[in-house]
């Protein structure tokens, strides 16, 4: 199943680049989305997946999953979810600012 | 005493929070940061001393020992770090004032100032790979801030394109750290380099190792990773272009020193090898960048990866000499890329153009900027006696002797078409008939000048007065070629 | 001794204070007492009895850099150059420059080249040596653009800069590498651990490092180019630096290391072979110029070609003559850079073409040009020094041994360029003092100069005269320890001026008459020019790197910094792809192992097959909410995974965010121009899919080692046995959060606060613009 997930994180991440490759803004901000997704995915699978109960003490049981890539993904889901809005707002402005939402008219005159 | 490790990233972090609710009181917000910018110092300059004399302050914070809490870990390359950040943010609080942030100073900027700082000394002190990562995100998000500040048109495509790319690297971060975790079963800096020299760093162990080179690379601007920079560098208030060239890259090189003299250690051949390449590359390719554009800032921000290029080569060589003389760089490098973005800030603002077709004879109306100028061409070519020249010497030295000849002449000529593209700005800018700039209005430098020569004098010192400093980067050097003190210090076994 | 180095340096420090009082009193005179006081001091220790002395003031003593001054014969030799010209220079320069001048500046420069030059000669350790070298171009820049505003200044200076501090570096370069072969930073130190540096596989490379910082310095073909743009530079600055000082940095280089490199055959070729070249090309090139000061640039190159070959010979005979050259060529020549500048002062041009009948007018000047060009076309009369340094010089050349086909041919070379010396030298005189009178043409009326301005000249005269008259009152004492220090088996030999019919003087005799017809018949050959050099310019190969540089560089860096996130996200994805499979490959680094893995289940899996097809449908999707709601189905499907993977935490945090982020999507979204088709080529589309699917599979071969190398064990059982005893708490992911991680959290919480700010900014910003 580890590889599965591993897979699918890959796929993922494949989506994910696609989506940052395209012209369109919206497209991009949902290929940042998509590229945490599947780098959470793959922190939890560095953990074993699914060789306990959830990490949650329960008397009589020793057999826990891994606790830590689960803190770490906490900590990460919410500094993309910050990231995200702060994007989300960013893109706005830019849009309206510029009036084109295509990244390749916002170039600029770059080497000027 | 080791509580001291934490107080480079609680002061400016409270700091910051205390100037979120001064915002509005522009006075009180100077006031402050030139105040709390002044203690930062202090404050870094103690925590050197103490570990330049009792060796590296561990802090492991919530008293959780290693490695199962988060380690802080301020050794001496840690410390003079931060102390050097600390230095910087003096000068951009006392240039801040005059900087003609208008009503941009209202829009948090000091706090957004401070939490940069935060993130910057916390990526230094930390001994936790995953809260690297976290710090990296801290003063990323303050770098987004204030790179839109102000919130101009261009501002707002360059600051986009910067998030973009530094979105991905962040994200890739975290995915090389998950693998990492993978692999050796933990985050903490120390434990992960002796579980890697345990199994002799494995093919896997290598391949993620690139990885996280590229990740680091991505940050410090290194050849073929930089694309991000030159543009997006240019477009905020030059202090915030200041703070960024100074302090934002040198955190991506700091990250590649400590992982690949601590971790990565047992394929020389193969990482360190290839790091040479990519060194040697950055410096043409930048170099290259700083000849091709008529923009003076841009001229500056470009320099800023050949620079970047000497580092990694003495990382890549990895000797004593070589190492040493990459810290060497990379201390001075920060202050005097701080200088010069400042410098060609004030240029452009009296020029009224950053296009160095437009300028001409600027030397009749602002003599001291010229000679700044000039004198800065010099500190950034490595010409003795300031500065860059012992970091310079001590890589050659470190190259020569391991018979490392093509890239010690790319270093060489890198050094004169830096020389070339900076005195090209005087040349073009201050020479000249007086009156070649028709219609130029005079305006005062005043306030502005000061930070300048404080921070050029800093070079002066590094260089004239290279006795005193030399030892210590000397004792970074070799400290970091033995990566079992720092697991020791920090494993305590 | 050191304070003689650095006297001139502090007292620069007062001349800006001393150049506002300029009206009363000529900042020049000030300055004239620094040099002339130095040479008062050097001056002590001529004598037959001479020793070298050390002084040494530690500077950076852990790295072998010190401030190690050793005055021997070579570099009292040119102390007192430095020094004696200097004084006269400065002396020269009061009535040259005009008070309307910014006297300040030039003084301080001056004095700075003053200071390094004193270095470069003084010091015996390599880097304070190249500390000085690199600040004697500085000051060279600064004076060659003192007239800045005249394109031609800045031109000149910048060119001058880029080669000699391309030469500089270069210099640096065969100076570590001497260090690190000798292990000491010492010259004298090097000479005596000479044989490990013959055995070096690095000599040839340190060899050619430091020829490259000699030659360029001193103008040897083909980097001879910077000196005659050089010539915008001030008179005074042309007669000190760019003819009897600085110039003359590089065969004091070459000079200085000739013991150790000696014994290298490579050694005789190379700086025989240039000096001669340079020699004979810059006599040749001096003939066609037309500006007076251009003649004499060229005719300098040539002079140091003569002295630079010299010392490639290497004999006792060559060395002894290149010392006694040094002195008599900066007499000469400082001599007439003086009268050139007198005639410009005074007629206002220096074109030798508007110039000539001037001898009756200008009678002192004349009769100091004559003694100046004759000596330095080598006529042989008693009292020219220029005529014992050509004998010197020929019997140098007719006792070589080495090389052979290099050997026989430099008495013919030498002889050719010396012709030519000889025709320019007449050109100069004759061009200038005799001939036509069209004074109706120059710019001023012409009249002699004022008094103080020939002082200098005519004590350079009489040295020219005095050195051929007593050449060995100056041998002795003097130049024979100048000798000595460059080549230790040179003797004392009393030069005379009649010694018969030898070679030598048959030589002589047939420069001068082929000379004289040459010079007579300038008009009927002078076509040769357009043939050689004709359309070869080197200055054309300079202008054109430094124009290509600019134009490359431009077109190569516009070529990738296209401004497009796209073209960025390609070449940094495509990099890391390549080096990290390639590396992937070399280390064996893909391991599976399916041993430890959790069994596959049909919930599980279509999960993931949905999670998959709707990541994929977000590529497709036509309008803003469906996009939306396939991304929002991909961020459920993770939660669900969570769910299934004991993550409750995650789980939960994961509907939460998601919740909030596409409320916040379709606000922000509202506000986004609706989704259009994707327009692309069949290439671009390629090329991104073959990129993203590359970063896919990469990350999938990586995940999968990472995950299926077992080596260690996680810390996590740690927190699982301490969660509760030392933590206090029963979801181990929250104490983990909390505590054991708690920076991670307090900072992560720092992010989101900043993000807030940030945000809070940005539209705080827009309402105030919009209000506007």
């Amino acid at each position: 199943m580890e590889i599965l997930i591993i897979i699918l994180s890959g796929v993922l991440f494949t989506t994910a680049i696609y989506n940052l490759l395209q012209k369109q803004l919206l497209r991009i901000i949902i290929g940042t989305v998509l590229l945490s997704h599947g780098a959470h995915l793959m922190i939890l699978t560095m953990g074993k997946l699914k060789t306990g109960l959830p990490p949650v003490l329960t008397e009589g049981v020793t057999d826990y999953t891994d606790p830590l890539p689960q803190a770490l993904i906490l900590t990460s889901i919410v500094i993309s979810f910050g990231i995200t809005g702060l994007l989300l707002v960013l893109a706005y402005r830019t849009t309206q600012e510029n009036n084109t939402d295509n990244m390749e008219q916002l170039r600029g005159k770059s080497n000027e | 005493m080791s509580n001291l490790a934490v107080l480079p990233i609680i002061l400016p972090l409270a700091s910051a929070i205390i100037l979120i609710f001064f915002n509005s009181n522009v006075k009180v917000s100077r006031f402050l940061t030139k105040i709390f910018t002044l203690i930062g110092v202090i404050v870094a300059g103690y925590i050197t001393s103490e570990t330049l004399f009792n060796g590296s302050i561990i802090l492991e914070t919530g008293s959780w020992v290693a490695p199962f809490g988060i380690i802080l870990v301020v050794d001496t390359l840690s410390a003079v770090l931060v102390l050097t950040t600390n230095i910087i943010a003096v000068a951009c609080a006392f240039y801040a004032p005059y900087s003609n942030l208008g009503e941009k100073e209202n829009y948090y900027f000091y706090p957004f100032f401070f939490f940069l700082i935060t993130g910057v000394s916390g990526a230094f002190v930390t001994g936790d790979l995953f809260n690297l990562f976290v710090f990296f995100e801290v003063l990323l998000m303050a770098s987004y801030a204030l790179i839109v500040l102000g919130g101009d048109k261009v501002q707002f495509r360059e600051s986009l394109k910067y998030l973009l790319i530094n979105l991905f690297s962040s994200m890739l971060f975290v995915t090389a750290v998950a693998f990492l975790y993978g692999v050796v079963g933990t985050v903490n800096m120390a434990q992960i380099a002796e579980r890697i020299s345990e199994v002799d760093q494995q093919g896997i162990l290598t391949t993620i190792a690139f990885l996280l080179f590229f990740v680091f690379g991505t940050k410090a601007a290194l050849f073929p990773l930089y694309y991000w920079l030159p543009n997006s560098y240019i477009v905020p208030n030059p202090i915030i272009s200041a703070l960024f060239g100074a302090l934002l890259t040198k955190v991506g090189v700091y990250s590649i020193i400590r992982v690949f003299t601590l971790m990565f250690v047992h394929r020389l051949e193969l990482t360190h090898e290839f790091f040479i390449w990519i060194a040697g590359l950055s410096m043409i390719f930048g170099v290259i960048g700083a000849l091709s554009t008529n923009n003076i800032k841009l001229i500056v921000a470009y320099n800023i990866i050949p620079a970047i290029g000497y580092m990694i080569m003495g990382i890549g060589i990895f000797n004593q000499e070589a190492l040493n003389g990459s810290i060497y760089y990379l201390i001075q490098d920060m202050i005097v890329k701080a200088a010069l973005f400042l410098l060609v800030g004030i240029i452009a603002y009296v020029a009224g153009t950053s296009d160095l077709r437009k300028m001409g004879g600027l030397i009749h109306h602002y003599p001291l900027l010229g000679w700044l100028l000039f004198i800065s061409a010099f500190v950034l070519a490595g010409i003795p006696p300031f500065s860059g020249f012992i970091g310079k010497l001590l890589l050659l030295d470190g190259a020569f002797q391991t018979d490392r000849i093509i890239i010690s002449i790319i270093a060489l000529g890198t050094s004169l078409l830096i020389l070339y593209s900076i005195i090209k700005i005087f040349i073009r800018g201050f020479w000249g008939e007086k009156d070649t700039m028709k219609n130029l209005d005079i305006k005062s430098t005043k306030g502005m000048i000061g930070p300048v020569v404080f921070l050029l004098l800093f070079t002066v010192i590094l260089g004239v007065g290279a006795e005193y400093f030399y030892p210590i980067s000397n004792s970074i050097a070799e400290y970091l070629l033995d990566p079992q003190v720092y697991i020791d210090s920090v494993l305590k076994e | 001794m050191i304070y003689s180095v650095f006297a001139p340096l502090i007292f620069a420090l007062f001349v800006p204070w001393l150049s506002k009082h300029k009206d009363k009193i000529h900042t020049g005179i000030f300055v004239f007492f620094i040099p002339f006081i130095i040479f008062l001091y050097f001056i002590q220790f001529i004598g037959s009895d001479f020793s070298p002395i050390r002084e040494t003031i530690n500077w950076i003593p852990s790295m072998n850099i010190n401030l190690d001054f050793y005055l021997d014969g070579l570099s009292l030799l040119f102390v007192l150059l430095i020094s004696g010209i200097g004084a006269l220079v400065v002396l020269y320069s009061i009535y040259y420059l005009d008070k309307s001048e910014k006297l300040g500046n030039f003084y301080v420069y001056l004095l700075m080249f003053m200071a390094a030059m004193l270095g470069v000669v003084l010091s015996d350790n390599v880097f304070v040596l190249y500390t000085f070298w690199e600040l004697t171009s500085i000051s060279s820049f600064l004076l060659i653009g003192y007239w800045n505003f005249k394109d031609r200044s800045r031109y000149g200076a910048l060119k001058s800069m880029l080669i000699t501090v391309f030469g500089g570096l270069s210099l640096l370069g065969g100076f570590v590498l001497l260090t690190v072969i000798t292990g000491t930073t010492s010259i004298q130190g090097m000479i005596e651990q000479v044989d490990i540096i013959l055995s070096s596989q690095y000599l040839p490379l340190a060899l050619a490092f430091i020829l490259l910082g000699a030659f360029t310095k001193s103008a040897q073909f083909p980097f001879h180019i910077w000196l005659p743009d050089a010539m915008e530079a001030p008179t005074p600055v042309s007669a000190y630096l760019h003819s009897a000082t600085m110039v003359k940095a590089g065969i004091f280089l070459v000079a200085r290391f000739s013991p150790i490199f000696a014994g290298f055959e490579g050694f005789f070729i190379t700086v025989s072979l240039v000096g001669i070249i340079t020699l004979c090309w810059g006599s040749y090139m001096a003939v066609r110029q037309t500006d007076l000061k251009g003649i004499l640039a060229f005719s300098t190159i040539s002079q140091l070609g003569m002295i630079m070959a010299m010392l490639g010979f290497g004999t006792e005979a060559a060395v002894f003559a290149a010392v006694f050259h040094i002195l008599s060529h900066a007499t000469f020549k400082g001599s007439l850079f003086m009268i050139a500048g007198i005639i410009d002062h005074e007629t206002g041009t220096r074109d030798i073409r508007k110039l000539g009948g001037l001898f009756t007018l200008m009678p002192i000047s004349a009769t100091l040009a004559i003694f100046g060009t004759f000596s330095m076309a080598g006529v042989p009369l008693p009292f020219l020094n220029g005529f014992y340094s050509k004998e010197l010089f020929f019997d140098a050349t007719l006792s070589l041994e080495g090389v052979s086909w290099l050997s026989q041919a430099i008495p013919y070379l030498a002889v050719f360029g010396s012709i030519f010396t000889f025709v320019y030298s007449m050109y100069f005189f004759f061009g200038v003092f005799t001939g036509p009178k069209r004074f109706d043409r120059l710019p001023k009326k012409p009249h002699e100069a004022p008094f103080g301005m020939l002082i200098s000249p005519i004590i350079l005269v009489l040295g020219v005269i005095l050195i051929g008259l007593f050449a060995d009152k100056f041998n002795q004492p003097f130049l024979l320890h100048a000798a000595q220090a460059v080549n230790s088996g040179v003797e004392y030999h009393e030069v005379y001026f009649w010694h018969g019919f030898i070679t030598p003087f048959i030589m002589s005799l047939i420069v001068i008459a082929v000379g004289a017809i040459l010079y007579l018949t300038r008009t009927k050959w002078n076509k040769i020019y357009t043939i050689l050099p004709g359309r070869l310019s080197f200055n054309r190969v300079y202008d054109a790197i430094v124009e290509k540089l600019d134009t490359y560089s431009k077109r190569l860096t516009n070529s990738y910094m296209t401004g497009s996130v796209r073209t960025y996200m390609l070449l940094i994805l495509g990099t890391t792809i390549v080096i990290t499979a390639v590396y992937m490959y070399i280390t064996n680094g893909f391991i599976i192992n399916l041993h430890d893995t959790a069994e596959v289940t049909g919930l599980e899996v279509s999960i993931v097959v949905i999670i998959i097809i709707a990541s994929i449908a977000t590529l497709f999707a036509k309008n803003n909410i469906a996009a939306i709601l396939i991304t929002g189905i991909v961020g459920y499907g993770v939660s669900m995974l969570f769910v299934i993977y004991r993550a409750p935490d995650l789980a939960l945090t994961q509907l939460v965010v998601e919740t909030v982020s596409i409320a916040l999507f379709l606000l922000c979204f509202y506000h986004l121009p609706k989704l259009r088709k994707r327009e692309e080529s069949t290439g671009t589309k390629l090329i991104n899919l073959f990129i993203s699917i590359g970063f896919g599979l990469l990350i999938i071969m990586v995940g999968i080692s990472a995950h299926s190398s077992n080596w260690f064990d996680s810390i996590s059982s740690y927190f699982v046995e301490n969660s509760y005893k030392l933590g206090g708490g029963d979801n181990i992911v929250n104490v983990i959060l909390v505590d054991f991680r708690g920076l991670d959290t307090l900072f992560e919480i720092a992010v989101l606060g900043i993000a807030a700010l940030a945000v809070f900014s940005l539209i705080r910003l827009k309402n105030k613009k919009g209000a506007k």
